[in-house]
């Protein structure tokens, strides 16, 4: 393999494995806040000995993010000079931004919300908290204004092929960044509902019925009955403002060759680039047209439009049904569990199962959206100004492989030692000490 | 957004800012990685549990400052940043590695669930510190010789790299002297005074080659009448080394008076030494071959981003200061709750 493919496998495993942490990390600072808030506001011991048992679960993500981002931030200047060389003026302020307005706000925070709780007082350590989860949020809108600039660039002008910034604000709101950065939030909602709710009906199932446990179970549940329905809608407000900017990667999401109208929802099909047709096609007649321009007749852009142009079609496609799939189970999961909630109180051992084994469907929707996005790109690095292979250094190939397999054999210790950390965190959950905490002493 | 400095005076600001978040990084990381450097010293459960402890609320800021310096090299010297980052490519990849491994044990041996596997994660603790410690020591000898090849400049590349170890065992001793007592202090006095000397040589040794192998730093070190301006660096260093190593024989003193000293002393050595290298290589950025102003980006763009420095890093010092003092004093031990 050249080293131009290795390095983008690389990227790929090093961004892959980092984005795990952060999805959890996102959503869980603030649903910690919202456990430290209520049991500020109720003096249940429930909620602190909810926090206690997921301030873990954050600590062990947060540390795996921090070193896996670090990672990150080398990646740029060894696989890929190229992109800073060209949009560095553009790129650079924004990562600066991240790391001086995020990174040290929520690292050095994370030191009093993690160890802090005897040696500040409780307004403290709940305003740490919240500094903790402001301070991820803000790492995750810088870095998805970047990621949605190299989608759809604005704001500035080439000058010796160099990019320079013409207008931040144009920059900074380019079109595709409120949608990326709603429908990310959003997927990190979703993947701590169902960490929350998958842990705590493994817990349940195992005869662990602490308050906590079924007080973040019902968190869980809630939180993915409104927020899968919610993604649904970003997801297709998404979709819609790439079809206006990025035809090419909705062409090959949909596996649509020819620019027409009645175009078919593809539900499952072999996409085959060389014959440039779909086999095996299952499909709904005129579905793409109603979902993307709302007429069954609605003309929809082809792939053979942008021949040589556009991004490899199977990843695309498959990657999409796959985000879509599980997207359609959270929905499911979500709706049900909230109305047995709402009706019952409690949740039979049919749809806990089914819980627990969606524990990490965040994980693998979110995954599967960012393959879409990103291969989607493709191409291109920075759309119509950079490509992917411009971008790449003169590293051999030797070294690229050599670190990629050094990566991939930690990538792999880490994720088993993390899920396996997970559970074994909430078998002893059982055991857990009482909570010996008063309200006034620690509010 | 438009510049409002001389356009000729942001790389320099920037290429200072980029030496203190490094320098930040060297001291403040460099103690934590000396901790994990040392931590197979010691057999005592309850006491390895203290040294973790006497670094556990630091160390994600700590390891921040890098991001920092790396960032302001990414995005304040684009073009350097791809050529020192791809002729650093290994030892790059070694030292993520490596603080991969440090900083997932962290968490992982405080969940660990027994004796044996908590060792375990002991274990990948001190090799993840060791080998960033190792790759960066690496890393810094390289870029004193312009990235050079052959088996000289490689073998002055690995004493770097011990020497760095080294220097890191010694400010993580210097840190426990300050933040632990009883038996783990005496026996972080002990590491210290080991450490200190073999760290005094490799300060010599890296301090007289440097001039050795560029004739622009030769002259920049021994012409009139800089020479005469720069003996203090010297002269500060050796006075320094010789007062902490006095200090070490005579420690611990009665109160546990003086106990901050030896920590403060080797950031005082630390910044000596990054002073001496700094004057050596200003203004080349990639040592020899492009300076500071070949390498900035636009105006604009470094205009924006210290408008947003200005403004935000007084408020990273001013919370850093503050979690130091909600951590101050003698180490406890480290609890979730």
């Amino acid at each position: 393999m050249d080293a131009l493919i290795l390095a983008r496998i690389q990227f790929a495993a090093n961004i892959s494995f980092h984005i795990l942490f952060p999805t959890v990390t996102i959503a869980l600072g603030w649903v910690l806040l919202f456990f430290k808030l209520r049991f500020n506001a109720t003096g249940d011991a429930k909620w602190m000995d909810a926090y206690r048992f997921w301030v873990k679960v954050f600590a062990l993500s947060f540390a795996l993010g921090v070193v896996s981002g670090i990672t990150m931030s080398f990646q740029f200047g060894t696989n890929w000079p190229g992109f800073m060389e060209r949009v560095g003026n553009i790129a650079g302020p924004l990562l600066a931004y991240e790391v001086l307005t995020a990174f040290f706000l929520e690292a050095t925070f994370l030191g009093i919300m993690l160890f802090g709780f005897r040696r500040v007082p409780g307004w403290a350590h709940t305003g740490a908290t919240f500094l903790v989860a402001f301070g991820t949020t803000m790492s995750a809108f810088w870095i998805l204004v970047l990621n949605s600039w190299m989608h759809t660039p604005q704001g500035f002008e080439m000058r010796d092929g160099v990019a320079h910034a013409t207008d931040w604000v144009a920059i900074v709101f380019n079109p595709s960044m409120p949608y990326r950065l709603a429908h990310m939030l959003v997927a990190s909602g979703l993947t701590v509902a169902f960490l929350l709710a998958g842990m705590s009906a493994w817990r349940w199932l195992r005869g662990d019925r602490a308050p906590a446990v079924a007080a973040a179970l019902r968190t869980g549940v809630v939180m993915a009955a409104v927020l899968a329905p919610t993604q649904l809608v970003l997801g297709d407000l998404h979709g819609l403002n790439t079809l206006q900017h990025q035809p090419a990667k909705v062409a090959a999401m949909e596996g649509n060759w020819e620019t027409r109208g009645n175009v078919p929802l593809v539900l499952f099909a072999v996409p085959d680039e060389a014959a440039r047709e779909n086999r095996f096609e299952i499909a709904i007649p005129s579905g793409a047209s109603l979902i993307l321009t709302h007429r069954a007749d609605g003309v929809v852009p082809g792939l053979n439009d942008f021949a040589g142009r556009h991004p490899p079609v199977a990843p695309v496609f498959y990657a999409f049904r796959v985000m879509v799939g599980t997207g359609m189970l959270m929905i499911a999961c979500g709706l049900l569990g909230a109305f047995l909630l709402w009706r019952r109180g409690v949740l039979p051992d049919w749809l806990l199962r089914g819980l627990v084994v969606m524990t990490f469907s965040g994980w693998v929707a979110t995954l599967a959206g960012w393959y879409v996005t990103e291969i989607g790109r493709q191409p291109w690095l920075v759309t119509g100004v950079l490509t992917t292979a411009q971008a790449v250094g003169p590293v051999p190939a030797a070294s690229v492989g050599a670190t990629l397999a050094m990566y991939l054999l930690l990538y792999a210790m880490l994720l088993v030692a993390y899920v396996a950390t997970l559970y074994r965190l909430a078998a002893k959950g059982r055991v857990i000490e009482p909570a010996v905490l008063v309200r006034g002493v620690t509010a | 957004m438009t510049p409002f400095l001389p356009a000729e005076w942001l790389p320099v600001i920037f290429a200072a800012l980029m030496a203190a978040s490094i320098l930040a990084y060297v001291v403040l990381d460099g103690f934590d990685l000396g901790v994990g450097i040392l931590l197979p010293g010691m057999d005592e459960e309850r006491d390895r549990d203290r040294m973790i402890a006497a670094i556990g609320p630091f160390w994600d800021a700590n390891e921040t400052w890098l991001v920092l310096g790396v960032g302001l090299l990414l995005v304040a010297f684009p073009v350097a940043h791809g050529i020192i980052l791809t002729a650093l490519y290994l030892p790059v990849a070694a030292m993520l590695a490596g603080l991969t491994l440090r900083g997932v044990a962290f968490e992982f041996r405080a969940k660990a669930a027994d004796l044996q596997s908590k060792r375990r994660w002991d274990g990948a603790f001190f090799a993840g510190s060791l080998l960033a410690a190792l790759s960066q020591g690496w890393m810094l000898g390289r870029y004193v010789l312009g990235f050079a090849e052959g088996w000289a400049a490689l073998g002055f590349a690995a004493m770097a790299a011990v020497g760095l170890a080294i220097a890191y065992a010694f400010i993580g001793a210097a840190w426990l002297i300050w933040r632990c007592e009883g038996p783990l202090q005496r026996q972080a006095i002990a590491w210290a005074r080991q450490a200190i000397w073999p760290m005094g040589i490799g300060i010599l040794l890296v301090s007289a080659v440097t001039p050795l192998v560029s004739a622009r730093i030769l002259d920049r070190w021994f012409t009139f009448p800089e020479v005469f301006l720069l003996a203090p660096l010297p002269i500060a260093t050796a006075a320094l080394l010789l007062g902490l190593g006095s200090l070490l024989r005579h420690m611990p003193l009665p109160g546990d008076a003086l106990r901050r000293l030896p920590f403060w002393g080797a950031v005082g050595l630390f910044a000596l030494f990054f002073a001496g290298l700094a004057w050596s290589f200003f203004p080349y950025v990639v040592p020899e071959r492009m300076t500071i102003w070949q390498a900035a980006s636009a105006p604009e763009s470094l205009s924006l981003i210290l408008a947003g420095a200005i403004f935000v890093l007084p408020i990273i010092l001013a919370y850093t200061v503050l979690a130091w003092r909600i951590f101050g004093g003698k180490a406890a031990e480290l609890r979730y709750d």
